[in-house]
């Protein structure tokens, strides 16, 4: 317990050393405060009378929007957007933590300590973690209490958003570990997790792809790449759903099953676990 | 008696990943040092002392053999329980202040965060670090950080440590304040296990020292058993004169006056007894015997050039 809090204190002192810390309240502070102040609605029976983005009055039209199903379109359509921001920015943050961990002169402090390579592996990732999730709670916190400010609604499921996206981190974040384990650097950490971000996005449409590829044993490594790799477009998709809930559009609601979960926690375990029987044979 | 850090047949053959090339870094390691003895590493550049401590840490795996560090194989993490550890050109994360920096590393070898309290105010005064405690690691000289890094193997009050070139960027005031440290921590019942390039360090703090070439021990043993050179002795007496001294080159012994003494080779320790005995027979009276020795530097660089291999005094296995 001691060497993982000492290395969750690291970890934040670091970021804060880095203005990684600093950066990434900062922006999230400042896309929070746009939201407060731009927007201004005014309800009258739990129907918007009147809205204004940025002091402009915004026409209504005839149609009355109910105002629960505005924070439900919101927040949903919202998360969505904090899901793919999110992740890079965890990426970003944390792809570092390994490659400098395993510096020439940096490692032997760490390894000449009574902890096994796998817990300081381990203890990293869960400060790497933390850190994500310290922002993501800042983040989404803020925006939906003031949503509850702004509105009067209370919509505890955009929390439940927050909890997809990160487990969406951990996986991406045990694939930069390994990286970083593999490549001692972090550039190459944060490419590789960007890249394989986009690629499996790509591989979300396999089915299309498969069709349209003349190859048999093409069509048949497309579809194995998409197993393997983390489902990151359903994922994002499972966010939306389980922030919008029963108002999730049907056919969005229909495509997310256990499936995408099952296999990115495969990919981020399978990552983590071959991450750490690495760094467990490395000779420093 | 109880050995603290104990290696048998430790080897490491470093292999490229095609397994093209190959490099013997340690061949064949045999070691024990003792409780409270200050033990040094001596070697050129590649003779396989830095691989040694990596292997006691289990920072580098061994190809073959075995080493225990308080009965403890060094594969398992407990082994390191009890060790405090100063790398060679270790790099403390810049943004960390001193105490910061050894509140982590405490904390990590175990110690309670209310023990650190007080330990770290009480060990950056003793390595003269005491103003400097909240200032970044970043602004420390290399000196300090040196200093720094031995208070970070010496957080957790270890056994044992194991020290790569300790005064490594030191003044010649803070090599002496080092050095007196490490010899109180001996007397306390540390262990310590060192290497050094400066010899005359090593001359002035290890009891025992071991000199590896190429990854082989060449010789080991105490440093006056060394540093003496075999059957050569400086006398000082009187009624030395000509007659007496060919008397002694009549018996077979190595003569040669100077300045007041003179410096006798003689066979063995009976050939010597035999030489006292003409003195006094010749109504000289000895007023001192004593046997001349060379500098760990002489014997070092011999040692080196020459590869004189499995030259062993007093290997206490």
């Amino acid at each position: 317990m001691k060497v993982l809090c000492a290395n969750i204190e690291e970890v934040f002192r670091e970021a804060a050393a880095r203005w990684t810390l600093i950066a990434y309240f900062t922006l999230s502070t400042f896309f929070i405060l746009i939201f407060a102040f731009a927007i201004n609605l005014d309800i009258i029976d739990g129907v918007i009378a009147g809205a204004k983005i940025f002091g402009q009055a915004v026409q209504m039209g005839r149609q009355q929007v109910e105002i629960d199903s505005l924070v439900l379109g919101f927040e949903s359509g919202f998360s969505g957007v904090l899901y793919v921001v999110g992740i890079f920015l965890a990426i970003f943050a944390t792809s570092h933590l390994v490659p400098r961990l395993q510096e020439k002169g940096t490692v032997d402090l760490y390894l000449s300590r009574p902890v096994s390579r796998i817990g300081l592996l381990l203890s990293r990732f869960i400060g790497g973690l933390t850190l994500a999730s310290a922002n993501l709670v800042y983040l989404i916190g803020s925006i939906w209490l003031i949503v509850i400010w702004k509105t009067k609604v209370v919509h505890p499921r955009f929390l439940l958003g927050g909890a997809v996206i990160l487990f969406m981190i951990a996986a991406m974040m045990a694939f930069a570990f390994l990286i970083g384990v593999v490549t001692s650097s972090t550039n190459v950490s944060v490419m590789s997790s960007y890249a394989i971000f986009f690629f499996s996005s790509i591989l979300a449409a396999h089915d299309r792809i498969e069709a349209a590829v003349a190859s048999e044993w093409t069509a048949r490594t497309i579809q194995l790449l998409y197993w393997i790799f983390p489902k990151t477009a359903e994922l994002g998709q499972a966010v939306v759903v389980a922030v919008a809930g029963n108002e999730a559009p049907g056919r969005l609601a229909e495509s997310i099953g256990i499936a995408p979960f099952a296999t990115t926690a495969a990919f981020g375990l399978a990552c983590l676990a071959l991450a750490s029987w690495l760094f467990q044979r490395k000779d420093f | 008696m109880e050995h603290i850090i104990f290696t048998t047949g430790l080897c490491k053959n470093f292999r490229s990943l095609t397994g093209r090339k190959n490099v013997l870094a340690l061949d064949g390691l045999n070691l024990a040092v003792e409780r409270g003895e200050i033990f040094g590493l001596l070697g050129p550049n590649g003779a396989g002392k830095t691989t040694t401590v990596k292997l006691l840490l289990g920072l580098t795996h061994p190809t073959a053999g075995s080493a225990e560090l308080m009965g403890i194989p060094v594969n398992n993490p407990e082994s390191r329980r009890q060790v405090g550890y100063l790398p060679e050109g270790h790099r403390f994360p810049g943004y960390l202040t001193a105490r910061q920096t050894l509140s982590i590393f405490g904390r990590m070898s175990g110690v309670r965060s209310a023990t650190l309290k007080a330990r770290i105010p009480e060990l950056l005064e003793k390595l003269r670090l005491t103003e400097w405690i909240d200032v970044r690691v970043k602004k420390f000289s290399k000196g300090m950080i040196q200093r720094l890094g031995l208070a970070a193997a010496l957080i957790h009050d270890p056994q044992v440590l194991l020290l790569d070139e300790p005064t490594d960027g030191v003044d010649p005031v803070g090599r002496r304040e080092i050095r007196d440290l490490l010899l109180d921590e001996a007397h306390k019942g540390k262990t310590i296990l060192m290497n050094s390039h400066l010899l005359s360090e090593i001359e002035l703090t290890c009891s025992r020292v071991a000199v590896l070439r190429k990854g082989k021990t060449v010789a080991i043993g105490r440093i006056e058993d060394l540093t003496r050179t075999e059957s050569q002795y400086k006398m000082v007496a009187s009624q030395i004169d000509d007659r007496l001294l060919d008397v002694f080159r009549e018996s077979g012994a190595g003569v040669n006056c100077q300045n007041g003494h003179i410096l006798l080779s003689t066979r063995d320790v009976a050939h010597l007894n035999t030489l006292i005995d003409l003195l006094r027979a010749h109504g000289g009276l000895l007023s001192e015997l004593t046997p001349v020795r060379s500098s760990l530097e002489d014997v070092f660089v011999d040692l080196i050039q020459t590869g004189e291999a499995g030259k062993k005094i007093g290997v206490k296995q």
